[in-house]
């Protein structure tokens, strides 16, 4: 039922582990009742302050891992046409090709839609209260794939480093790309964005704010772009 | 201005108690079924009610160490209620 292979893993059954403790603590206080002497004090100590203080500080360290996985952003249903071609392995979409990278591909909403500045994690989670508070406010009646609902789109402005991060620009491959090459200087400055060959459509083809139909096979075309000189 | 008694400390540590499995049960929750809404809920009131609980209860062993209520310990001792607790 819990099987443990991650340090998430670790820290989740330590968490439990510490709220079972506690509970135990705090119940047995509540039912026999015993005198407020100086060793009561002490255990209930550990049942209202170093328990919970682990169970929160686990559950906090385990609960932000978990938010990074694609499980948890495709936990909201407008999220569907994103995820399940994500998770597609016939879907020849950029998303979908990121995502079978065993390296971060289960948590590959994230490892590319993150900030990386020194707050970025914390700047990239605020969003996500964002994207909390227009789920229940603006998606929460839309169809099961987000049907009627506003077209999604990002709050801040593509920025290439969300590529470079991990095409630095520099591999002799990407750079024998004629597109590349030609675009260099423009794509290091910003000039040239990657999302202008790149577009929305082939990123995630299902998105309805890239004319996909939410489901199935997409509107658009999904391969990526034919460079020019690339064989 | 508060007269603060046995039953009182007492009182403060139960709330406290009770604040606490509160705020347990959400962060156990938000573990066990980590969706959006529950993790935010656990993350944002469990906790608070967590701290809120521990503050309390710190102030009831504050109130008792100081030795609020001894005075009256025997008079209220009919109507404290089991355990209110000689120490």
């Amino acid at each position: 039922m819990f099987q443990i292979h991650t340090t998430e893993d670790v820290l989740r059954l330590a968490a439990l582990a510490s709220a079972v403790i506690a509970i135990a603590i705090l119940v047995y206080y509540l039912v026999a009742r015993p005198p407020l002497g100086r060793s009561a004090k002490v255990v209930l100590l550990f049942g209202l302050g170093v328990m919970p203080l682990a169970v929160s500080l686990a559950g906090n360290i385990s609960g932000f891992e978990y938010t990074l996985k694609t499980d948890f952003c495709g936990s909201c249903h407008v999220m569907r046409p994103y995820v399940e071609d994500a998770a597609d392995p016939t879907s020849k979409s950029l998303a979908s090709i990121h995502s079978r990278n065993s390296t971060f591909g289960h948590e590959s909403c994230y490892t590319c839609h993150a900030d990386y500045q020194i707050f970025g994690a914390m700047t990239t989670k605020a969003n996500g209260m964002k994207h909390l508070y227009f789920y229940l406010t603006e998606y929460s009646n839309t169809g099961p794939y987000g049907e009627g609902g506003k077209p999604i789109h990002m709050y801040k402005k593509f920025q290439n480093t969300m590529c470079t991060r991990c095409h630095s620009t520099e591999a002799p491959r990407w750079g024998a790309v004629e597109d590349h090459a030609g675009l260099l200087e423009d794509l290091r400055k910003g000039e040239a964005k990657c999302i202008d060959c790149h577009t929305g459509d082939q990123i995630h083809p299902r998105a309805f704010a890239h004319g996909g139909t939410g489901k199935g096979v997409a509107a658009a075309g999904s391969a990526a772009p034919a460079h020019a000189g690339e064989k | 201005m508060f007269n603060v008694t046995k039953i009182t400390i007492r009182r403060l540590v139960l709330i406290s108690i009770v604040m606490t499995l509160i705020s347990l049960f959400l962060m156990v929750a938000s573990i066990i079924f980590p969706g959006p809404l529950l993790l935010v809920v656990a993350m944002s009131m469990g906790q608070a009610l967590g701290i809120a609980s521990l503050v309390l209860y710190l102030l009831a062993i504050a109130l008792d160490l100081q030795g609020y209520g001894e005075h009256d310990e025997l008079g209220n001792a009919g109507s404290a209620g089991s355990g209110t607790g000689a120490e």
